[in-house]
């Protein structure tokens, strides 16, 4: 096809070409077989294409994808956001208390702590870094080594 | 009673980009079948867009901090689709198929099918077949892009301002993959409809 109008008349079907431009394919329509013969072709595959099978997608991928996401590791911010947490932190904080007592009347190293009770006494510990880390939102283990040397910079 | 706006697409994905799964579940649900259809037309193999999708929306989650909320949601996504399939078909590893496999040829293995349509006759169902498959012989000989902007122009009815924005390209370059893929699959209707397509399942 060798119409200068013929590259516009798929936009001029689909309603996107502007309303000037529209108006003078409208008037060139009037005159060209060409162009309208293209026009009813357009619009006839347009139809055609509603008439398609609906396409009906697996129900098997919700659970696939939400899956996988679960598997993703959390941002450090959330999990820091979930040890933060009153029913994690105040019986960390009241066991340390009752380490710290055990410490000074028996003298050595507690022991039969399990990791979750050991990862909490951890952070309560070092609390004033936490804070710092929620406070920035950090997202990098680049982040982590800034904000644990931030207290050596304040003192320069 | 008040009537309760629905949370929109792009207060939904900033709490997806907290990290908010209930969120992006919600984004899932409003959204799996406008990518599932983009992912079958664009590959023509229903197994094959089964896990593309899977893989946009993995990604979508993961690059949930990148979206701003200026922007249309939907146009996000479809940017993040079409990246994705254009960067896997080329990679080798999803063969776009339309000429080998007919979506009814995939039902029961995996688990996507083409529904008919309601009241389906016979005749109605095999029509349609074949309609399907010069449709899909037509998205196959035709450039990722204009496949691309096609699927999003004719299935997803987006505008072409939108598509120009997913497919990182001028608004005067989507009018003519549009133009192009559209004749390209008139042409095929063309050639069903005046029996002229070489059959395959034709009896």
């Amino acid at each position: 096809m060798s119409c200068a109008f013929e590259e516009e008349l798929t936009a001029y079907v689909d309603g996107e070409l502007p309303s000037a431009r529209r108006t003078e394919v409208e008037a060139h329509l009037g005159t060209c077989a060409e162009c309208r013969s293209t026009e009813t072709l357009l619009r006839h595959t347009l139809a055609s294409l509603a008439a398609l099978p609906e396409f009906k997608p697996s129900a098997d991928t919700r659970r696939a994808v939400l899956a996988k996401v679960d598997a993703l590791p959390l941002p450090l911010r959330e999990r820091l956001k979930a040890l933060l947490r009153p029913s994690v932190l105040m019986p960390s904080l009241g066991l340390a208390a009752v380490v710290g007592l055990a410490v000074v009347y028996t003298g050595s190293e507690p022991q039969g702590l399990d990791v979750t009770d050991a990862g909490a006494l951890e952070l309560a510990a070092n609390l004033e870094l936490v804070e710092d880390y929620d406070i920035v939102g950090l997202d990098s283990s680049e982040d982590l080594e800034v904000i644990e040397h931030l207290h050596e910079l304040e003192v320069q | 009673m008040p009537i309760v706006e629905p949370e929109s697409d792009a207060q939904v994905m900033q709490r997806v980009a907290a990290g908010d799964r209930k969120a992006f579940a919600l984004l899932f649900d409003r959204y799996h079948a406008s990518v599932a259809r983009f992912a079958f037309r664009f590959v023509g193999d229903a197994a094959r867009a089964e896990e593309l999708t899977q893989d946009i929306f993995v990604k979508l989650y993961r690059n949930a901090k990148a979206y701003k909320p200026t922007a249309q949601f939907k146009t996000f996504l479809f940017r993040v689709a079409t990246n994705h399939c254009l960067n896997e078909v080329r990679r080798g590893e999803y063969r776009v198929t339309h000429t080998t496999t007919s979506p009814r040829e995939e039902e029961g293995e995996s688990g996507v099918e083409v529904a008919g349509p309601e009241g389906d006759r016979p005749d109605e169902a095999v029509a349609g077949r074949e309609l399907e498959r010069a449709v899909g012989e037509a998205l196959q000989g035709m450039s990722e892009r204009e496949r691309a902007a096609f699927t999003m122009c004719r299935f997803e009815g987006m505008a072409y301002r939108d598509i120009a924005e997913a497919l990182e390209a001028s608004e005067a370059a989507v009018k003519s993959l549009i133009h192009r893929a559209t004749l390209a699959v008139a042409k095929k209707i063309e050639e069903l409809q005046a029996g002229t397509l070489p059959a395959r399942s034709r009896a």
